[in-house]
């Protein structure tokens, strides 16, 4: 057993999308320091619901950083601001007896509140629809070493494919904008020799459907890659403003 | 396309870089103007003299001028209005301490340096250049002049040097947004970049400070030029 | 074989099969396809690779997840890597060999067709995921690389730095991506399936509720498939996210579909260890670890000083005593029994003593700090984060963890179910990996069921049945949905003095000590017991917060929890009635003087699928025998 810690919470309450929330302030004791930050939330709610309340709910599935699915902010950071950790995988250790905690969901008109922390990413998925693939079907793929890439490409590609969704940069953005996770995927397809071809409408689409969700503008701030937890760089939102100039004024996109 | 262009979010922003690049090559080609001031009138006059004589040319070069600055805030603002627009319900406890300064105030700086712009227009550009204003110990000595008597009053030095220290802080981050939004970006570079940029703000401010300064000490201790 | 067993398996060469099997397959016209719905349910590498390439077929497809996003599917956390047979090393690897490797890592529990075919389409999924932008390591000429994993003794394992799973699905998502975006995939996110309904004895649809609203649905179609991951979360604490769960699987099993070999659970030897009750998953650190560090524990039980301070001569390296030829590199099961062993005698360390150490100080001091961080870097930083300690500088705690289950619906070689109409791809199904899969496996044969298997056989089955036109006001579908109803008011109502986690814990806790890596009868008799004492007391005491209108986490986990109850049981039955030692099952009244495994293929050599009566209410046993014709049986030994 580790060191326990007794912890005042703040935690945003509310019950839909179209109603209004609040904070609620709950008392929290004996938290184990080696608990992830889920963990005290799950020991909250066994409490919560034992006398009779509503347990808070936030998303999480994996709990071991690479689903997306949890995320909020924590004293007003995204993921609680440790460097490169989702908040499955944030630690009570960094955390003393007597804090207060704030937990507030992340926020953005395009990514509404479902209920306390959990909220609406589909505008997210909606990106990717729009132009967030190779158009390859199932059958047609030729011999995968006739595909050469270059190893500096292939790098840059995996970096940037590492991104698991979660909207941390849209939550840490000051203008909720979705830059970093739309040239996260624009930059991956478009680095690779088979996902070029499309790379000129593809950079298009997305940026046109970055808008149309309501997202805010980029003002070269580096939020989101402060936030990030798999470390994406604003490098790749430099890349998508690139290719997007060369896309439209039809002259060819640089590697 | 170009419709399609400017009503992007990228495109816009690429709009805002260039206009911005386009003013901060301005705001060098002035300074180093300004710096002549240091030389005295004979040099100094040299240029605005020269820019008069070209007539029509200098209604071109004006009107040029605030296009590009009123595009540059008008695109500034429809952006700055998406963003606000974008977060929707308002963060309670969001914690920006690792904001930059400069990028933080990027609007207000851009305000400040509107409002800096009208009363330096009418202090040096709406004036008669041989005017009364230009007198200095009974004889006139053209926009230098101007500049001359304009810091003899301390009010107006501690305006332009707010002004032009808004102007520095503008820009120490324009520039490195510039490069980015335009998308130049390279692992050794960019940081490089980044901090010249920061420098070249710095720069900037401090030498357009030191002018109000030069003049405002030659008011006290007597203008050399003066015979 | 039992009569109401067809495996399908095609005769001839097993290397023909499929091509024979494929030709006499019957197929439809493409501009009769749009008329078909396909509901496919699951959004993970099976799921997601099925329903892009039949919505490209022209099908259209309904598609079903409860997570947010179809992207957040759990084939996302694997690791390691995938394997294919492509031999670009020039090893010695052919298609045979990864089919022989598969069959035999299985412990002949597999069926040999299937695997074949597995290890065929393996060369093409490769292809596939490369042209769709999957970002593989390469090597500096732009080639692919490959690496060793799992004990194999060929290169044939691609990967994407640490998160090979990821970048598979990511790429199956964006395939079904530009299928919606296409508008023949209708994506159904946030939705959970509760039931499965039958009309004419065919699978025609399912019931859904909407996590967010919860609306309860009916959706109807001419086929269902199931791609609904494992059961490994019927243990609580397993390396599964936390939504994985038997539900899909068990409805349709109480629906007549059979359910075979549940007791087959894989248990991964490098886990971090459980570290308090309210410890709620357990995460896998990569097997690669074994390659350089050292398992041990100390000698004396007493023991309480720090690793570091243990001298060589007290410590005990009971792999590498135990197993002088393959040490600390014995296959996952055995890695995993004998850190069992070691902590049942009282020689585990940490807080709990359920954890051995995995030293690294002599590789560090062999290669160097530098080299074990180019090659485990990140794995560590991972147990940094988790622990806080740092395994640079003193050993790592590690004990074993539930992390696959190889069970799952009975299917035949076309991955249909005993229910007509229903297919299931997938770790949902049982077929390929016998009684335990090889690492690297578990992403392969996803995608072969949902790329290249599923789109030939399923087409086949809509082609050759007679399916009259069902829509969703059917009274089938309107009992099912009123039973799903009453199902959750019943949940609701309870309000009793438990949580949900409170009940999923205690039944994991006995699982885990009685059905987990070690079972005897007796052990598992009282299992059943107290599971069946455990669910009256869940169906009484629980206590689930809320309304079933809105979004509740807790109704969703209630729900499962119950069908991971039932399914419990039929998974002890199973282990109970499987006389032998093979694979992930390990029964201790089967096994060598010296703690071997031992298989009875005179007696087991078959597939256990069983039959839920709906009259009796009793599991039925039914055997599908399996044959080695191409792959003789040996007995593994790694001493």
């Amino acid at each position: 057993m580790g060191k326990r810690l007794d912890l005042t919470l703040r935690i945003w309450r509310q019950k839909n999308t179209n109603s209004s929330g609040e904070f609620v302030t709950y008392d929290l004791e004996n938290v184990d320091v080696n608990a992830s930050f889920l963990e005290m939330l799950d020991v909250l709610n066994e409490k919560l619901t034992l006398s009779g309340d509503e347990p808070v709910a936030f998303e999480h599935d994996c709990r071991e950083g690479i689903c997306g699915s949890c995320g909020a902010m924590v004293n007003g950071k995204a993921h609680g601001g440790e460097d490169k950790t989702t908040l499955c995988q944030l630690h009570m250790r960094h955390f003393k007896s007597g804090d207060v905690i704030v937990i507030e969901p992340f926020r953005a008109k395009a990514l509404p509140v479902v209920k306390d922390l959990v909220v609406d990413r589909s505008a997210l998925d909606r990106i990717i629809e729009s132009g967030g693939y190779i158009s390859v079907k199932t059958g047609s793929a030729p011999e995968a070493n006739q595909i050469l890439v270059k190893k500096d490409l292939a790098d840059r590609a995996m970096d940037a494919a590492s991104c698991i969704g979660c909207s941390a940069c849209v939550a840490a953005c000051p203008n909720a904008s979705a830059m970093l996770f739309t040239s996260a995927k624009v930059v991956h397809l478009g680095s690779l020799p088979q996902g070029s071809t499309e790379a000129a409408s593809r950079v298009i689409n997305m940026v046109d459907e970055m808008k149309t969700n309501g997202f805010g503008n980029c003002s070269n701030e580096y939020l989101c890659e402060a936030a990030c937890p798999k470390g994406i760089k604003v490098s790749n939102i430099a890349k998508m403003n690139q290719w997007y100039k060369q896309a439209m004024t039809n002259q060819p996109l640089s590697e | 396309m170009i419709k399609q262009y400017i009503q992007s979010q990228i495109g816009k922003k690429q709009l805002v870089a260039i206009t911005g690049l386009a003013l901060i090559l301005f705001v060098m080609f002035h300074l180093s103007a300004n710096l002549l001031l240091f030389l005295g009138p004979d040099y100094f006059n040299f240029f605005p003299e020269l820019i008069h004589s070209t007539g029509i040319g200098l209604r071109v070069i004006e009107s040029g001028l605030a296009a590009v600055f009123f595009l540059h805030i008008g695109l500034t603002v429809a952006l700055v209005r998406q963003n606000r627009k974008a977060r929707g319900q308002q963060y309670k406890s969001v914690d920006y301490s690792n904001r930059s300064i400069a990028t933080r105030l990027m609007p207000y700086t851009g305000m400040i340096l509107l409002l800096f712009l009208a009363i330096h227009i009418n202090d040096f550009v709406l004036q008669d250049h041989s005017g009364v204003k230009s007198i200095v110990g009974g004889e006139s000595l053209g926009l230098y002049g101007l500049v001359y008597n304009a810091f003899a009053n301390p009010f107006r030095v501690g305006l332009y040097v707010l002004g032009v220290f808004s102007l520095g802080f503008h820009l120490s981050h324009g520039i490195q947004s510039v490069v980015q939004t335009l998308g130049y970006s390279h692992p050794k570079y960019t940081p490089i970049i980044k901090h010249m940029s920061r420098g070249l703000g710095v720069l900037v401010a401090v030498l357009f400070a030191s002018i109000p300064f030069y003049f405002s000490y030659m008011n006290i201790v007597g203008c050399c030029y003066v015979s | 074989m039992s009569h109401k067993l067809n495996s399908k398996v095609p005769t001839g060469d097993i290397d023909k099969q499929w091509d024979s099997h494929r030709f006499n397959l019957k197929l439809i016209n493409p501009s009769n396809r749009r008329k078909y719905r396909i509901i496919i349910v699951g959004t993970g590498l099976a799921g997601a690779s099925a329903a892009a390439s039949f919505a490209e077929m022209g099908y259209s497809v309904d598609v079903f997840c409860f997570q947010d996003s179809p992207r957040r599917a759990h084939s996302i956390a694997a690791q390691g890597g995938i394997n294919a047979a492509k031999n670009y090393c020039n090893d010695g690897d052919s298609i045979y060999r990864l089919f022989h490797d598969t069959i035999k890592g299985g412990d002949f529990r597999a069926r040999e067709s299937n695997v074949y075919r597995l290890a065929q389409n393996s060369v093409n999924i490769i292809d596939q995921c490369v042209a769709q932008g999957v970002p593989f390591a390469r090597e500096y000429g732009g080639h692919l690389a490959n690496r060793s994993f799992g004990g194999a003794q060929v290169s044939r394992t691609f990967y994407a730095k640490g998160q090979t799973g990821q970048q598979l699905l990511l790429g199956a998502y964006s395939a079904m991506m530009k299928e919606v975006h296409r508008k023949r995939i209708r994506l159904h996110t946030k939705t959970e399936m509760l039931d499965l309904v039958l009309v004419d004895g065919k699978a025609r649809g399912i019931i859904t509720r909407h996590l967010e609203t919860g609306k309860i649905e009916a959706h109807a179609a001419e086929t269902v498939i199931l791609a609904t991951g494992g059961y490994s979360n019927v243990f609580f604490l397993s390396t599964n996210a936390k939504g994985c769960n038997v539900t899909a699987t068990w409805r349709a099993h109480k629906k007549g579909a059979f359910f075979a070999n549940p007791c087959f659970t894989q248990i991964h030897p490098t886990c971090i260890p459980v570290k308090g009750d309210y410890q709620s998953k357990l995460t896998l650190m990569s097997e690669s670890l074994r390659n350089d560090g050292r398992v041990w524990v100390p000698k004396d039980k007493n023991d309480t000083r720090h690793p570091n301070d243990i001298p060589d001569a007290e410590r005990y390296y009971y792999l590498e005593e135990r197993y002088p030829s393959f040490g600390n590199l014995v296959p996952r099961d055995l890695a995993s029994r004998n850190a069992k062993y070691v902590c049942d005698e009282g020689l585990g360390v940490g807080a709990t003593g359920l954890a051995v150490y995995l030293d690294f100080a002599d590789a560090i001091k062999r290669d160097g700090r530098s080299a074990i961080e180019q090659r485990y870097g990140n794995l560590f930083e991972i147990y940094e984060r988790i622990t806080g300690d740092d395994p640079y500088t003193q050993p790592m705690m590690i004990y074993p963890a539930v992390h696959y289950t190889m069970g799952g619906l009975w299917v035949d070689y076309n991955l249909m179910s005993t229910i007509p109409g229903l297919h299931v791809l997938g770790e949902a199904n049982f077929s390929d990996h016998g009684a335990n899969r090889l690492g690297a496996s578990a992403l392969m044969q996803g995608l072969s069921d949902g790329y290249f298997v599923a789109p030939y056989t399923v087409p086949d089955y809509l082609a050759t049945t007679d399916l009259e036109t069902v829509d969703t006001a059917h009274p089938e579908f309107v009992t099912a949905i009123q039973n799903c109803e009453s199902r959750i008011e019943k949940l609701l109502s309870i309000k009793g003095d438990k949580t949900v986690d409170d009940f999923h814990r205690e039944l994991g806790l006995i699982m885990w000590d009685k059905c987990g890596m070690s079972r005897s009868q007796s052990g598992l008799e009282e299992a059943l017991d107290a599971v069946k004492n455990l669910e009256k007391e869940f169906w009484t005491r629980v206590n689930v917060p809320g309304s079933g209108e809105a979004l509740n986490q807790s109704l969703e986990k209630a729900g499962r929890v119950a069908d991971f109850f039932e399914f419990s049981k039929l998974k002890i039955q199973d282990a109970l009635h499987r006389n032998e030692s093979c694979g992930g099952h390990f029964r201790e009244e089967y096994q060598s003087g010296d703690g071997e495994a031992v298989r009875d293929d005179a007696n087991f050599r078959y597939v256990a699928a069983w039959e839920l009566d709906p009259e009796t209410g009793e599991e039925v046993l039914h055997k599908e025998p399996l044959e080695f014709p191409n792959a003789p049986l040996s007995t593994r030994s790694y001493k």
